[in-house]
């Protein structure tokens, strides 16, 4: 920052400001403005680095190094026991995995928990939009209560879910018991228990990605819908056939959002347990995230939770770039029609 | 802002009449057609599902533990609110863990915002090399999974002699990939090219045309992510249990934790806890509430 | 999310060296702010602890409720050495609080003067760590004959070096509610209850079918299959490893018997289908829903904690069928300390016979200083919320009679996984005790591999 302001600070500003008295004689206001021209082509040019070197400093020291890190020591194995003391694996910790059934498991829960947890949850935040957008009284109550419990912590969420979703006392429990269902353990059965942790999530971001549909909404031209409705288009089918195309970006934005999410899951699947890294006694809600912590730092071996995370971080990058093409598709084929 | 304005019809007739609407409100609002009786049942009942498991959390504060453990479950409030409040507060070492995480928050918000900004400003509009580069590197940081990063990282700051102090969650979370790229996207469009290109022929330097171009134009973004990123810090809890302790120097979230975790509170402390670490934010959301949904929804609009 | 890209410049040889120059300034730069925090962090680091008005501070690092603080210890100390200052750091649960202690070890730095240790972790760390451990033998007011010498040796590594100290252990009873034994027509007598299952932990599950038969509506006779697992394998001396350090629990028979009495709970549905140290779990005791729990001295707190007025006079302690030990903790003094000779002294200060006899009288951790079992304090406690049961004989009882334990660097997974991910199945899920077992082992064979 230094540099910054000391090529920032003698400069002339841009308002034109009034001359300097010694700086009247023509000679040396040629040499200025040599020297404020060159002192001008610096600033162009090293600026742009002073910019971005806040950002890259702390990510090369708190991003960066950590990452290759892990990249080293997954080659390794190493245990938490002696983190320096490394022997050399090559990619043992990575060929492993192909064999490891609890990876495949983890990363089937974290596929099928991203599954339960997204669709629902952007479906109904569709939903949520559209009601939104009509013309409504005390329409921004209901969008910050939608909005709330995007507020809540995961800690503090699944705190409360845990309670509610109790086997014995569970207020869930009860009301299904009112309509006569049989108690339901929630924290022991495959699905039941997927079901429970998906809720958490889908309860936090629903209504934050309503919000986010419903400014997409609003900012779709009436135009469209006007010529839909001279069409004789219903309600529905503007909706479908005008609201939806609108929306694709703003959809596929909170898709890939949502997907890295949903791939990073850990806090709720751990704390809805209470206790340990397993997710459940099957390891039925296990996902990458909490494996990964497993092996870090319950089993304390390093090597193969930094394979788990460099595999986590390639799945991201898969995801990444499948986004980036279905967004170069869309772009073409908008700027086809 | 202009979605905002819509909540407050300004005279009556305008209410019913739609024609005259759509002539004040111009073609945009147009499409906005009254919600019908269903659409409010539908919005009470998502209303509801929003708050609920809020308002039993506190419901479950105000009771014990054992009629807790009842069936059916309570329904209204107890009087224990205050006991188990103190009781957590003490506890869970709770006035310390809201100043920290509100000094973390901060510092933490007001720093991505900042550094954000810069870069983002510097993507969008500067010329320099390895910028595409540069660009992508940033990217693919917001797929890193902050699992990955924890145990090198726990190692450095044990190095650094910084465990259980607040700069070790402050410093790895100051600056954001997702905040350089929001900014870069906001002001790609936000900044006319032209205006920083007029400065410069006017000999602006370019401390100067941060400061009085990009700086006024990159406001809103501005306020959108520090809002974001203060939530988010506020609720961070991976890397804050693993760098602090609860006993120690905790923030909300590893005193929440902690207390979550041990072995001697009530479900009911807990849920006291649990209030005490989320009222702050819920009382800032009831106040700004107007001021968020639009933030957010502007944000979303941009980026 | 779209990205545009822009025209790349070409870029000259002249400007290559300038960015050169441009990056070394900012890695300059950033070095600065960096070094600049850590400047300052050491300052407070230094604020925390060391000295303090002239006063040495001593910081002990603890998981759970450890007890030294709560019973006293640290203020008697302090007024006894009034230029000393005790501060104590406590995280929850063991298994956040060890991995934390490892890392900390392995950088040499972010340590307390004195950590704790559970019995669980002490041959991982007896057998990795003791380079980086204070050899506590020689200190000043230790001394090997006031300890249970299976407790001595369990701190000391293979060439002698006594790194960990041992604080309490964990002799077992059976706590059972005398209301429910009387509605399901079994004695409530604590000596008559004892007699019902001595010897042979069947009994106990006969005395559970016989609960069964009258048990009270919503009642059931133990907690859960894997607290019985756990007791009935505390009672013998081989648990997972045997004397050469190999893992043998796949061919132990005793762990395939505490195993298979486990699954004769679950399948014989005598259990309440809990996990211990669940909210659930302290649910059901406010509840009083079922009728046994082996419990280690150190849990009788706990217990009345969560049960509460309800359960007041209800509860009584009888002895377990086989002496068994559960539990029990260390302290070290890591070399890394800030004040290593001050914290040793400390140490064997905490451990003598006379504060683990506190200690037991105030938070029930029983001493694992056999030379306290004569003081008053342990020989004649009795516990009001347990029927004044005389816990001070039935638990010296058992710490006499308990095994000297095998231990292994992996207990705590072996245990664990044993607990949560295989007992746990038969348990709430009904799986069936041999697809059970291979869930269990083929989790431990995944946990043990490097």
């Amino acid at each position: 920052m230094a540099s910054e302001s000391r090529t920032a600070a003698p400069s002339p500003t841009g308002e034109g400001a009034a001359p300097r008295p010694e700086d009247t004689p023509p000679k040396s206001d040629a040499r200025r403005r040599e020297r404020r021209s060159r002192r001008y082509r610096l600033d162009v040019k090293w600026s742009p680095y002073a910019y971005i070197a806040p950002f890259f400093l702390f990510f090369a020291a708190f991003g960066l190094f950590p990452l290759l890190y892990t990249g080293w020591a997954s080659l390794h194995r190493v245990e938490l026991t002696a983190p320096t003391d490394m022997e050399w694996a090559g990619l043992h910790n990575y060929s492993r995995l192909l064999s490891d059934e609890f990876f495949w498991n983890a990363l089937k829960n974290t596929f099928t928990i991203g599954i339960i947890s997204t669709v629902p949850q952007l479906l109904m935040a569709l939903g949520i939009a559209h009601l939104l957008n009509y013309r409504l009284r005390g329409s921004m109550f209901y969008r910050v209560a939608a909005l709330t419990p995007y507020a809540t912590s995961v800690a503090a969420a699944t705190l409360v879910f845990a309670l509610l979703f109790g086997r014995d006392y569970g207020m869930i429990n009860w009301g299904l018991g009112l309509i006569g269902i049989d108690n339901i353990d929630w924290q022991t059965g495959d699905w039941t228990s997927q079901i429970a942790v998906s809720s958490i999530v889908i309860w936090r971001w629903t209504g934050y990605n309503a919000l986010i549909y419903l400014a997409a909404m609003q900012s779709i031209s009436h135009d469209l819908y006007e010529s839909a409705a001279l069409d004789g288009a219903s309600r529905w089918r503007q909706f479908i056939h005008v609201t939806l195309p609108q929306l694709r970006p703003t959809i596929l934005f909170t898709c890939v959002v949502s997907t890295i999410g949903a791939v990073q899951l850990f806090g709720e699947p751990l704390l809805f347990s209470g206790s340990g890294a397993t997710g459940g006694a099957n390891h039925q809600y296990q996902t990458l995230g909490l494996y990964l912590y497993e092996q870090g730092w319950v089993n304390l071996h390093l090597g193969r939770a930094s394979a788990i995370a460099w595999a986590m971080f390639l799945i991201l990058l898969l995801i990444g770039a499948v986004n980036w093409l279905i967004a170069r598709r869309l772009r073409k084929s908008e700027g086809d029609s | 802002m202009t979605t905002l304005t819509d909540t407050e019809p300004k005279t009556p007739d305008l209410k019913t009449a739609r024609g005259a609407r759509r002539l004040v409100r111009g073609p945009r609002a147009g499409r906005q057609l009254h919600g019908g009786k269903w659409t409010y049942v539908a919005l009470v009942l998502v209303t509801v599902m929003s708050l609920f498991p809020l308002v039993w959390t506190a419901i479950a504060a105000s009771r014990s533990n054992s009629r807790l453990a009842e069936t059916p479950p309570p329904l209204w409030f107890g009087g224990n609110l205050f006991k188990n409040l103190e009781f957590a507060w003490h506890e869970a070492n709770m006035g310390t863990a809201l100043l920290n995480t509100l000094v973390v928050a901060g510092t933490v918000s007001i720093g991505t915002v900042l550094f954000s900004t810069l870069a983002g400003f510097a993507f969008a509009k500067l010329r320099f090399r390895f910028k595409n580069l540069l660009l992508l590197l940033v990217i693919g940081t917001m797929m890193v999974p902050p699992q990955l990063s924890v145990v090198p990282l726990y190692m450095l700051i044990a190095e650094l002699h910084w465990t259980d102090q607040l700069q070790a969650v402050i410093l790895p979370t100051l600056v954001t990939a997702f905040g350089v790229f929001f900014m870069r996207q906001y002001l790609l469009q936000a900044l006319p090219t032209e205006l920083i290109e007029a400065a410069r022929v006017d000999g602006a330097s370019s401390i100067r045309i941060v400061w009085h171009i990009v700086f006024p134009a990159a406001r809103p973004a501005m306020a959108v992510l520090g809002m974001l990123t203060f939530v988010q810090a506020w609720n961070d809890f991976f890397w804050p249990i693993i760098a602090l302790t609860s006993s120690g120097n905790p923030t909300v979230q590893v005193a929440l934790t902690g207390l979550a975790q041990g072995f001697d509170p009530d479900q009911s402390v807990i849920m006291a806890g649990a209030l005490l670490g989320t009222l702050p934010l819920l009382i800032a959301f009831l106040v700004f509430g107007k001021q968020i949904v639009g933030g957010i929804m502007q944000g979303a609009v941009k980026g | 999310m779209r990205i545009t890209v822009p025209n790349r410049r070409a870029s000259s040889p002249r400007r290559r060296s300038r960015r050169l120059v441009a990056v070394a300034a900012v890695a300059a730069l950033g070095a600065g702010l960096l070094a600049g925090c850590a400047e300052d962090s050491d300052d407070g680091g230094r604020a925390g602890s060391g000295s303090k008005d002239g006063k040495t501070t001593i910081k002990v690092g603890v998981f759970g409720v450890f007890g030294l603080k709560e019973a006293g210890l640290y203020d008697e100390y302090m007024k006894k050495n009034p230029d000393i200052v005790i501060e104590q750091t406590s995280i929850e649960r063991n298994e956040n609080y060890y991995p934390r202690l490892l890392t900390r070890l392995g950088a040499g730095s972010g340590l307390a003067d004195i950590q704790a240790v559970e019995v669980n972790n002490i041959a991982e760390i007896v057998e990795t760590q003791s380079d980086k451990l204070v050899d506590l033998s020689k200190t000043p007011g230790v001394d090997k004959n006031k300890y249970l010498d299976w407790k001595w040796q369990q701190g000391t590594t293979k060439d002698g070096k006594t790194v960990g100290l041992g604080t309490d252990i964990g002799p077992q009873g059976i706590c059972y509610r005398k209301d429910l034994f009387k509605k399901a027509g079994l004695p409530t007598d604590r000596d008559k209850v004892s007699e019902l299952w001595a010897g042979d932990w069947n009994k106990y599950l006969e005395a559970g079918k016989k609960y069964k038969k009258n048990a009270p509506k919503n009642t059931a006779f133990v907690d859960s299959a894997g607290g019985v697992m756990a007791a009935v394998t505390g009672s013998y001396e081989d648990r997972y490893y045997d004397k050469s350090g190999e893992i043998i629990y796949k061919s132990n028979p005793r762990v395939k018997e505490a195993w298979d009495l486990g699954v004769d709970f679950a399948e014989e549905g005598l259990t309440a289908k809990l996990q211990q140290f669940q909210k659930t779990w302290d649910q059901a005791y406010a509840n009083g829903t079922f009728a046994t729990v082996s419990c280690p001295a150190w849990m009788l707190g706990y217990i009345k904690g969560k049960a509460g007025e309800k359960g007041e006079d209800q509860w009584d302690v009888a002895q377990a069928p086989m002496p068994s030990n559960w539990g029990g903790s260390f302290i070290t003094v890591p070399k890394a300390g800030k004040n290593t000779e001050e914290a040793a002294k400390l140490a064997a200060w905490l451990t003598a016979p006379e504060q683990q006899a506190k200690l037991f009288d105030k938070q029930g951790s029983f001493p694992s200083a056999s030379a306290a079992y004569d003081l008053p304090q342990v020989a004649d406690a009795k516990h009001p919320y347990f029927s004044d049961a005389p816990i001070g004989k039935i638990f010296a009882k058992a710490a006499e009679g308990a095994p000297v334990q095998i231990l292994g660097p992996k207990d705590l997974i072996i245990a664990q996984n044993l607990g949560d991910v295989g007992m746990l199945q038969v348990d709430q899920k009904g799986t069936s005790s041999e697809e059970a077992w291979k869930a269990a082992t083929k989790a431990i064979d995944n946990a043990l591999d490097k």
